[in-house]
């Protein structure tokens, strides 16, 4: 360990919550009580000061994607085949989100992420995180009513989620981040596994230099590690929060370690030494050439002055570790 | 009360009215006779005490005019199911909003304490209904495990040594699911019951959320419901129910449940298949019947409401178990819209009771 340090990377992994004053400017915009224009400038305050944060404290930049409404959304508005659906519950909690509804073969729509992407990322795509989601995942949530199976739908998401890495990789930015949750929580057997590994094969093959990284969370990774392994993907990040360190087994050393360590579904804030000694067990357990710390779950399960005492905690356990290092 | 078959209920809450909106409805239900003195312009400025009075006479007479059988009062007299129960109690501190979708947001509380009741509560609300209303009276309450589930975890969570993993976790939620049972909703309940409430609603929409705790969902239940003689029901939406069961059939004193169907039914998927369950687990607890999706704006029309009831009946085996109401509260949509769903779910029952009868003559 100590001959070849891993790389130590943190961040976001998911949306952050609205402040307070967001939610007051969104809420009043649906009663008609204020213009666009306000709640606009509201959201320019709330991405700056966030990424005032980010740049202070960790590697990679996201500007809070404050303004998407669910995952799905930008896809599910912006690619051709898809309608936007009920609203159905996230996992396990009290979220919710429109499902998509697949009706017809789906298609990108050129620069149809790329305008859903935070503003302020624009300028700063080298360090910007991508969010997409991951396509095991959005093949399980959407509603297809396309006439294709379910295989070929997962198919699909794989060459379009591709195109899409690609377009975007164009614009400057080198790092995607897949949410694929469901690959822990029902995970994929038989073809859908295979299925699985062919999506983000075509996502790779399409963009070799392209920095992939697929974020599971709700449930412990274990069963799905043998799986995850197989993806060619940069990093694989799981849900620490779940996941009993001891279960963790050693990987491909030059796949990155993804922890997820700052939990949203409490208030209360993790204990600064608990918290260092847990990622040192799992790297220990399974030593890796890069380590990425985030949150274990989406952070906008909190409101957003504890999501900041987290964010704020999650960089004193980046800090403790540069400092008395990894082993 | 003599109910007929295929009954019908209220389920939970309404779009609470402005006061522009209260007269518009005033000419259509007069729901302002069933208030004594009232000051011809009531309407205009009323303060915070009758502005809520006149809200729950409405949201009465706005359900029993639709023609339902038991009603409330729309929950007039709540910011919300959560929020409302979790300000009768010490121990939880609101500290922002969270995202429920889109632009919805709710409180959340966090336990900083030990949970205790500051004094029972719903009774001056259920009174007034009870004086105000010709129909049968349900009254909708949060369940225990909701207003855990909903709640952050910090004190008992804290008392748990080391990493706060999954076993930290689950055992801290049960010391908290507990004390709302047995410290928040059972002194409540039987407050109620002593004031003479017979049948109660306990709502627990988290339920399907961590289908793996439904043995903790029921725990809860019976310990806030044990002893009491109340006809309790447990009303559980956008779950799978299937991931529920068995662990459920222990609620011991829940005498109906009260589910969501019509959200998940379409042409091709059959949202009352689930029921089959309950048949093959013998379970003879009556159904309160999601007919109505809370969530859309389009009517279901009397012949839909009646197939699905009569497809409901098939499943159960018997149509007497049966009590028909919307999926889940229809605040989410206009008064003009739950009217009219409300109507044509009342219509609805009517026809699958005649075609019932028609084919039983």
């Amino acid at each position: 360990m100590t001959a070849s340090l891993p790389a130590l990377h943190a961040g976001l992994t998911s949306p952050f919550p609205r402040s307070e004053r967001l939610v007051t400017a969104t809420r009043d915009l649906d009663r008609g009580r204020t213009s666009p224009e306000l709640v606009e400038k509201a959201f320019v305050e709330a991405e700056n000061e966030l990424l005032a944060l980010e740049e202070r404290s960790f590697t990679d930049l996201t500007a809070g994607y404050l303004r998407w409404n669910d995952l799905f959304r930008p896809i599910a508005e912006t690619w051709s085949g898809f309608t936007v659906g009920p609203l159905t519950r996230w996992l396990e909690t009290n979220t919710f989100f429109r499902q998509p509804v697949l009706s017809a073969p789906p298609r990108r729509t050129p620069l149809g992420i790329a305008s859903r992407l935070p503003p302020p990322l624009a300028a700063r795509s080298a360090n910007a995180r991508v969010f997409l989601p991951g396509p095991y995942t959005f093949t399980k949530i959407l509603e297809n009513r396309s006439g294709a199976s379910d295989l070929e739908v997962l198919g699909s998401m794989g060459q379009l989620l591709a195109e899409e890495v690609h377009e975007l990789s164009g614009l400057g930015y080198g790092l995607f981040q897949f949410s694929d949750p469901i690959l822990v929580t029902d995970p994929p057997e038989g073809k859908a596994a295979e299925g699985t590994v062919e999506a983000y094969r075509a996502i790779a093959t399409a963009n070799p230099r392209a920095t992939t990284v697929v974020w599971t969370y709700g449930a412990a990774v274990g069963p799905s590690l043998p799986l995850l392994d197989r993806l060619p993907v940069s990093v694989v990040g799981l849900d620490l929060t779940e996941t009993e360190p001891e279960s963790i087994r050693p990987g491909p050393h030059a796949l990155g370690l993804g922890l997820g360590i700052i939990d949203p579904r409490t208030t209360l804030p993790e204990t600064l030494r608990d918290t260092v000694d847990i990622v040192r067990q799992a790297l220990r357990r399974r030593p890796s050439a890069s380590l990425w710390l985030g949150p274990s779950a989406p952070l906008d399960l909190l409101p957003a002055r504890p999501a900041e005492q987290k964010l704020l905690r999650l960089a004193d356990v980046r800090a403790v570790l540069l400092r008395e290092g990894l082993a | 009360m003599n109910t007929p078959l295929f009954p019908t209920q209220e389920i939970g809450s309404l779009q609470k009215p402005s006061l522009e909106a209260l007269g518009d409805w005033e000419q259509r239900i007069h729901f302002l006779s069933r208030l004594s003195q009232v000051p011809p312009d009531v309407l205009r400025h009323p303060d915070v005490a009758t502005l809520q009075n006149l809200r729950a006479a409405f949201g009465i007479a706005f359900l029993e005019s639709a023609g339902l059988d038991r009603v409330y009062d729309g929950e007039a007299r709540r910011v919300e199911m959560y929020e409302y129960a979790a300000r009768q109690m010490t121990g939880l501190q609101f500290q922002g909003h969270v995202r429920s979708w889109d632009s919805k947001y709710y409180r959340k509380g966090t336990a900083v304490d030990r949970i205790n009741l500051i004094a029972p509560y719903h009774l001056d609300e259920f009174d007034f209904v009870r004086a105000h209303t010709h129909a049968g009276v349900k009254l909708p309450i949060t369940g225990p495990y909701t207003l855990a589930d909903w709640s952050y975890n910090e004190y008992y969570l804290a008392r748990q040594s080391g990493w706060k993993g999954r076993p930290q976790r689950r055992a801290a939620q049960r010391e908290l699911v507990l004390d709302m049972a047995q410290r928040v909703l059972r002194p409540t309940l039987q407050a109620l019951v002593a004031h003479g409430c017979r049948v109660i609603q306990i709502d627990e929409p988290a339920a399907g959320t961590h289908p793996d705790e439904a043995p903790l969902v029921v725990e809860g239940f019976n310990e806030a419901t044990q002893g009491l003689d109340a006809e309790f029901s447990m009303h559980i939406c956008y779950s799978r129910y299937q991931d529920l069961l068995p662990a459920l059939l222990e609620a011991k004193a829940c005498r109906q449940w009260a589910w969501e169907f019509a959200n998940r039914d379409a042409d091709h998927h059959d949202g009352y298949e689930v029921l089959k369950l309950l048949r093959e687990y013998s379970d003879t607890r009556s159904i309160g019947l999601g007919v109505l999706d809370v969530h859309r704006d389009t009517m279901e029309t009397p012949e839909l409401v009646a197939e699905r009831i009569q497809r409901a009946a098939k499943y159960l085996g018997d149509p007497a178990r049966i009590w028909v109401n919307p999926d889940c509260g229809l605040r989410t949509r206009t008064l003009d819209v739950a009217y009219a769903k409300l109507q044509a779910m009342v219509a609805g029952a009517a026809l699958a009771r005649r075609e019932l009868e028609g084919n039983n003559s």
